[in-house]
């Protein structure tokens, strides 16, 4: 017994480290989760800035890998009406351009008297005009060659860097060959601080025509036309478009240089700067801590959820198997007192006949009384015995629904009267009454019927105080039901045991069954009613009695 | 016995399907299509005893020369880089012909005995072209030849010794003489002149005296010399004061138009044959639907009747003879064969078969080739040629339209490689001759000036909704395909007919008319005005430039586009091919590009042709599927 409590013992705590085990690994890993959501979630702010740059960036891509090369399609024959329209595409699709400028350029060999001159090679606006949103109408044209010399230096200024560029290409352009992409990218593009100057892309037999312009003294020879154009560009007025609203509270440009000044320790940022002729300025992303906070933990709350379930899981999982193991530990209590009392049971009648037979053997002569007391000892003890095991056999069938029903017609009035005196010649003190209302005979199995019977009084007679050993049974028909009523005015049963009484091997602990009983009675008396699909139920007061209420099927019977 | 009889049916339905994949159309090899000819160019030696021709060795062109009775053969050039594109026989003994350098556009003019000895180097300049003026027999040893060797942008003419080799100029070209003719005493005597828009007619009586004016036309107007008639007076093709043109006599000294020798009145006339031996005319060639002749000698009806009577239903022509006019080379063609070559004898009116262009394509494998017409949107009456693959013609057809390039040229009735290749592979073909196209007047081909992108592409799109109307066509299965100007109007279909093709691919296709028109080159300075006229002038048309450009309009494809291009193609640059490819690209188009480093307007390469057909093939199957 001790060990196995002990056995039982060593369960309980693996149950309750495996419990701790898991709430640690909660613990732990809530922790590690939110740590790595806070990592996470930080390195995000920093990385995806990136997006946000290409989602600022790529109409300004679009404006340089698209619409600038578009100039060359037009093969130097745009002027200042097909710019004019060109460019109001350019305006209304690209917001960030403020103003273009458009030299209307010509190549020849002829002397001109603005523009750039290498060996024969002349390369010369024949007109500039500027297109913008804010140029009112009659600054459109900034100069026409029929105006010699008018040529601002300011306005010729970055016509002047391409032609130099574009006459040191000629020079040294192996004509033979294609362009590559890396001359098409130095050559005809010159991209500065806010402002993108494009030169058309001229075929290559015209590359070829030009380095002859350049070296061959040939006479005055046709203009070849070109278009130039320069994008001024306003950075501040690119659109921004936040893709990460969750990290990022604030976006902003601002010049490359810039660092904030603020001194809260809350606010937290990080800048990338724009690429091309935006390189003068970054954008400037910021977010507040809190803020961040509130990112982490909407990303931190699936995770715990997760977390959370697996826990429950584990819990329930290990509360079924302690509830498990202790049904079982409780089973095997109760077959080991089952065997401690049946052993018990058995003992007290055996030691008697035992006694009897010593005192037979080791008598010299008997006399008749002797005799006759021995006899009715053994007599006495033997049924006892042959009670109980017929009561355990009894009931080893029933409950395997062994035994046949036998019914027959019972005379209750007969039946009970019999029971009656026969336990009052048994237990000359036990008051016993009964009284039947309504109903004179019942079909059932007297045997089944009369154990019923027998079980309840000894239980009743058992159960009682020496002084108040009474017992009331009442039979009445109740609709289809003939019902047992036994009311005694014995001890009671606990509250807390009502529900364990009918259980196999369950005995209260308690004086009054400290012998001759093996938790079998009232058990049988359920399996029994079971058998005869009736009902049982009790109805009991500490100290003041019990009432056992047996229902079961009346059949009608001619 | 049933297990056997079961048997027996699953056996014979297996043979009767076997028999119908049998009955499938055989697929040709795409090279069979677009492989040299086999042989072609036929020539008889001027003293009849000599059958020469061009036969692909190795994949390309070279000279064979063969006795009349086809005894003896023997190859007289080796040529390896570049196909032979044209020859001559100069006298019995001796054939001229001209090749061109491996990867450069000069050419070189060379002779060779006819037995293959003693190749000598003719004429052989760098950046050179060679423009034959006389390319008949030599007289005295003599041609007359136009090089562009003094000034790339204009040739003179010359006259070359090909005994000695001494070469004169005759006449320096003054900048503006296109063409130059010569009489049939290989004196020159006449010359085109242009100055871009008006092109002018030079005569002299000898050539001692200068070149004169005699009449200046329009470049719209054709005035084209034919030959030397009496009196001063030349034949020529004119449609001077006339919608179609017509086979003229002019006089060279009144200016006028002596008399008109034929005219049809529904298309152009196209031919006027003067025999070389008698320089009389024999017949007035014209294009209807197909090849017609209006004969002009009863001997030459005679025979040409003595010959139809032997070969029924095909086209016929007399492409060379021999001085004396026994004997004749005749090729024959239809729309399913592409050439064959006979020896005709006058005396015992005799065809003896010599030759087939390309002997692996049998005739019945071919598609037939059918006239068609159809009302455009305005009216206006379309001509086109419809080609349907084999198979029934209850289904609706899987179709690919194909514009023609040019503009200013036509479709003829006839073989055409593309066409039956692509009848071959299951699509039924359409070809039209919108307006723009020649050979039907005047009218009809000023109809398309300035209109690439305006009413030449409506025609192209009425055509394909006639195919649709006529429930030809798949409409689900219609692809465009052309080169050159009709890949221009590939593209441009599926540009501003999106819904209408399912794919399209671009042969060379113009992208940027811009482009086009800065492109012409230095020796074609004096077209550039007229293709203004055609076209449109850049500077004050550029609107219409930019609207008709597919490279301006890469944002509204939205099927996949096969695109074909050589590096060095003097039409489009390639530049901006690579940047319309790649705006499609980027759009998630699916682009199938074939760009050749080596190659210039179309492939020359026979290895890159097959190569672009086998693109082609694969494109269109895989974006129409075969079967419904």
């Amino acid at each position: 017994m001790k060990e196995q409590k002990h056995l039982y013992h060593k369960n309980f705590t693996l149950v309750v480290a495996f419990l701790i085990l898991i709430s640690i690994s909660l613990v732990v890993a809530m922790l590690l989760a939110y740590n790595l959501t806070k990592k996470y979630v930080e390195n995000e702010f920093v990385s995806n800035k990136i997006d946000v740059l290409d989602a600022a960036i790529n109409p300004y891509n679009d404006l340089f890998q698209n619409k600038i090369p578009e100039i060359s399609f037009y093969q130097g024959y745009l002027d200042s009406a097909s710019v004019k329209k060109y460019s109001d595409t350019v305006f209304f699709n690209f917001p960030f351009v403020e103003r273009i400028v458009f030299y209307d350029a010509s190549i020849s060999n002829n002397k001109i008297a603005d523009g750039l001159r290498v060996n024969n090679f002349a390369m010369g606006p024949k007109a500039v005009y500027q297109f913008g949103k804010n140029v009112s109408k009659d600054s459109i044209i900034l100069f026409k060659k029929n105006l010699p010399n008018t040529l601002s230096l300011k306005a010729s200024d970055e016509f002047n860097k391409m032609a130099v560029k574009f006459a040191g290409f000629i020079e040294s352009a192996d004509t033979t060959q294609s362009l590559s992409d890396d001359d098409r990218y130095n050559i005809f593009y010159s991209i500065n601080p806010k402002r993108i100057t494009y030169l058309s892309i001229p075929r290559r037999e015209d590359l070829q025509v030009f380095k002859e312009l350049m070296f061959k003294e040939q006479p005055p020879s046709l203009e070849y036309q070109q278009d130039l154009m320069t994008f001024y560009l306003n950075p501040f007025r690119l659109k921004l478009k936040n893709p990460h609203p969750e990290l990022y509270q604030h976006i902003i440009i601002k010049p490359l240089v810039y660092e904030s000044l603020d001194n809260n320790p809350e606010l937290i940022n990080t800048d990338i700067p724009l690429p091309g002729a935006f390189s003068d300025y970054k954008l400037y992303l910021s977010s507040s801590k809190s803020y961040l906070t509130k990112e982490i933990n909407f990303r931190f709350l699936p995770i715990a959820t997760g977390l959370l379930l697996i826990y429950g899981v584990l819990v329930l999982i290990a509360y079924l198997i302690f509830r498990n193991l202790n049904i079982n530990s409780k089973m095997f209590k109760l077959q080991y007192d089952f065997i401690n009392n049946l052993t018990h049971e058995f003992k007290t009648p055996v030691s008697v006949i035992k006694i009897a037979g010593n005192n037979i053997r080791s008598a010299s002569q008997l006399s008749d009384k002797e005799r006759n007391h021995y006899g009715k000892i053994l007599d006495e003890e033997a049924e006892k015995l042959n009670d109980m095991m017929n009561r355990l056999l009894s009931f080893t069938q029933i409950e395997n629904k062994a035994i046949k029903i036998k019914e027959e017609v019972i005379n209750l009035e007969v039946f009970c009267q019999n029971l009656v005196d026969a336990y009052q010649i048994k237990y000359p003190h036990f008051n016993m009454t009964f009284s039947i209302e309504g109903v004179d005979h019942f079909k059932a199995d007297p045997v089944l019927l009369g154990s019923l019977f027998r079980n309840l009084i000894d239980n009743a007679y058992k159960y009682s105080l020496t002084d108040k050993k009474e017992l009331h049974i009442v039979i009445k028909k109740i609709r289809k039901n003939l019902v047992f009523k036994f009311t005694d005015q014995g001890i009671g049963i606990p509250k807390k045991e009502l529900e364990n009484i009918f259980k196999k091997f369950y005995r209260i602990q308690s004086q009054y069954n400290q012998q001759g009983s093996v938790g079998l009675g009232l058990a049988f008396c359920k399996e029994l009613v079971n058998f005869m699909n009736g009902s049982i139920v009790v109805k009991s007061r500490e100290g003041k009695g019990s009432e056992f209420k047996i229902a079961l099927p009346f059949e009608e019977f001619a | 016995m049933q297990k056997l009889t079961r048997c027996f049916w699953v056996l014979s339905i297996l043979i009767l399907n076997s028999c119908t994949q049998g009955k499938k159309i055989e697929l040709i090899p795409v090279d069979n299509f677009f492989k040299n000819p086999e042989k072609t160019a036929f020539l008889i030696s001027p003293d009849g005893k000599y059958i020469s021709y061009l036969k692909s060795v190795n994949n390309r062109l070279n000279i064979f020369v063969q006795t009349i009775d086809g005894k003896t053969t023997t190859q007289v050039t080796a040529n390896k880089a570049r196909n032979i594109t044209y020859y001559f026989w100069a006298n019995n003994n001796e054939i001229l012909y001209l090749k061109n350098y491996d990867g450069e556009e000069d050419q070189e003019l060379q002779a060779v005995q006819r037995d293959g000895k003693n190749t000598r180097n003719l004429i052989s300049y760098k950046n050179t072209r060679v423009n034959l003026i006389t390319f008949t027999c030599t007289i005295n040893n003599e041609i007359l030849v136009g090089l562009n060797k003094r000034d790339s942008t204009v040739f003179d003419a010359y006259r070359l010794n090909i005994k000695t080799g001494a070469l004169v100029m005759l006449s320096e070209n003054p900048g503006n003489i296109t063409r130059w003719f010569a009489d049939p005493a290989g004196k020159l005597r006449m010359a085109i002149a242009s100055d871009g828009v008006d092109e002018t007619l030079l005569y002299r009586f000898s050539e001692k005296r200068k070149f004169r004016a005699i009449v200046k036309n329009n470049f719209k107007t054709t005035l084209a010399p034919l030959g030397f008639s009496r009196d001063s007076r030349i034949y020529a093709l004119s449609n001077r004061n006339r919608d179609k043109i017509a086979l003229v006599e002019f006089n060279c000294r009144t200016r006028k138009e002596y008399r008109v020798i034929y005219s049809n009145p529904l298309v152009d006339v196209s031919d006027g044959v003067i025999s070389k031996s008698t320089n009389k005319l024999e017949y007035a060639g014209y294009d209807t639907w197909k090849k017609q002749r209006f004969y002009l000698d009863a001997n030459v009806k005679n025979m040409y009747q003595q010959i139809e009577k032997q070969l029924p239903n095909t086209e016929i022509r007399v492409t060379d003879r021999d001085l004396s006019g026994k004997k004749f080379i005749i090729k024959t063609f239809n729309d399913r064969n592409p050439g064959t070559y006979y020896l005709y004898t006058k005396a015992d009116n005799k065809l003896l078969k010599v030759g087939d262009v390309s002997s692996s394509l049998k005739e019945k494998q071919l598609c037939e080739m059918k006239p068609i017409s159809f009302k455009a949107r305005d009216g206006v009456i379309i001509n086109g040629y419809l080609t349907l693959p084999k198979g029934e013609i209850t289904s609706k057809f899987p179709f690919v339209v194909v514009p023609h390039g040019g503009p200013s040229a036509r479709n003829s009735w006839g073989y055409n490689a593309e066409v039956q290749f692509l009848a071959n592979r299951g699509y039924g073909v359409l070809q039209l001759n919108y307006r723009g196209s020649t050979g039907y007047g005047k009218a009809f081909w000023i109809a398309g000036f300035k209109e690439w992108g305006g009413k030449i592409q409506e025609d192209i799109t009425d055509g394909t909704q006639w195919l649709i109307r006529s429930k030809i066509a798949d409409p689900k299965r219609i692809a465009i395909y052309g080169g050159s100007f009709g890949g221009f109007s590939a593209l441009h279909g599926l540009i501003f007919n999106p819904d209408l093709y399912v794919c399209g691919a671009s042969y060379s296709g113009l992208l940027n008319l811009f482009s086009y028109l800065k492109a012409i080159p230095p020796y074609h300075k004096p077209y550039q005005e007229m293709y203004y006229e055609m076209v449109g002038n850049p500077q004050t048309d550029g609107d219409y430039f930019r609207r008709s450009s597919p490279i301006f309009h890469t944002d509204k494809i939205k099927v996949p586009v096969l695109i074909a291009q050589g590096s060095k193609d003097p039409r489009v640059n390639v530049n901006e091919t690579n940047q319309f490819v790649k705006e499609l690209k980027k759009r998630q188009i699916s682009v199938t590009y074939i760009l050749k480093e080596d190659e210039a307007h179309f492939f020359r390469k026979p290895e890159n042709k097959v190569e672009f057909y086998k693109e082609l093939e694969l494109f269109l199957s895989r974006n129409m599927g075969k079967s419904n």
